[in-house]
């Protein structure tokens, strides 16, 4: 149990994340490739998502505008989206992106305008946990690097 | 000094109960292995040979099918490619299909973010090995690249 309290609601901020499904296993795969060389691999890795998929949500948005829908598009866009979310282990966002696939598919419309907005507010939601977490992670200082227990 | 994330048991179960089987700190190469990485997103690609290297590969990184053909046309080698097949201008399909037209017989795994059946049988059908979903996951990588290695694999 972690005694420093700032590491402690560390500890709790992180545990939420996943026991709320915000994140998954790839989240813990990138943590590990946080080291003394790379100290802030995984916030900065967050930060590239964000700015990189920030140009693919203007995309969508902008596509679910214009009538009648370019499914192919749309699914070409949520394609790469997903990928990148899926590349940070942020699950509610790419379950969103799987569902906005599947209507898609299925040439739903109204589907895929739900199924967006929701996405937004997962990805918006994660988002600001993240910030908060990193926020957090900065404050608590540098540690000795645990071994991970075989 | 490391960064203040939750360490040990923690991180084993991610918060979760559920433990993870593999890492990519779990394996020890015996040999020097080479890869590239063929990803039109750059944090995507830092990522994936971030990975790579954490296993103790060499790697290279491009953002689009061309520049792997031509790579690969000017002679350099590789032990893996990972290829994604969403990429800009040519996508990983027809980039397999021209990275094997120029005999490169190293193992070329495709990753994407949506799997099917179809599109795993296309990607084998153009010279591609083993069809990930999109982040490749150690308990795919981790075989194979004992394999390259030559060692036993006991998965």
């Amino acid at each position: 149990m972690e005694r420093n309290p700032l590491r402690r609601q560390l500890q709790l901020m992180r545990k939420s994340l996943f026991d709320q499904g915000y994140l998954d296993e790839q989240f813990v795969q990138l943590e590990e490739l946080q080291d003394d060389t790379n100290p802030n691999f995984v916030e900065e890795v967050v930060t590239l998502y964000y700015r990189d998929s920030a140009r693919l949500v203007l995309n969508i948005e902008q596509a679910l505008e214009r009538k009648p829908y370019n499914f192919h598009k749309l699914d070409a866009y949520m394609h790469q989206f997903k990928g990148s979310s899926s590349s940070i282990g942020a699950k509610k966002v790419k379950a969103e992106s799987t569902l906005f696939r599947e209507y898609c598919k299925s040439g739903n419309g109204e589907g895929c305008m739900r199924c967006f907005q929701q996405l937004k507010k997962e990805y918006a939601t994660l988002r600001k946990k993240l910030e908060a977490y990193f926020q957090v992670a900065r404050q608590a200082g540098p540690m000795e690097t645990a071994c991970r227990p075989k | 000094m490391a960064p203040a994330f939750p360490s040990g048991d923690d991180r084993a179960d991610f918060g979760t109960g559920e433990h993870k089987q593999f890492s990519f700190h779990d394996i020890v190469l015996r040999n020097r292995l080479t890869a590239l990485v063929v990803d039109g997103v750059d944090f995507c690609r830092l990522v994936e040979q971030g990975f790579l290297r954490s296993c103790g590969l060499e790697t290279q990184g491009v953002n689009n099918g061309d520049a792997a053909v031509e790579l690969i046309a000017s002679g350099a080698k590789f032990d893996l490619i990972i290829i994604d097949m969403f990429l800009p201008v040519m996508d990983g399909l027809e980039t397999t299909r021209r990275i094997r037209a120029l005999g490169e017989r190293c193992k070329i795994v495709g990753v994407s973010a949506y799997i099917g059946e179809n599109d795993r049988e296309a990607f084998l059908a153009a010279g591609g090995d083993v069809f990930s979903e999109k982040p490749v996951s150690p308990e795919v990588l981790i075989p194979i690249l004992r394999e390259l290695d030559g060692q036993y694999s006991n998965i």
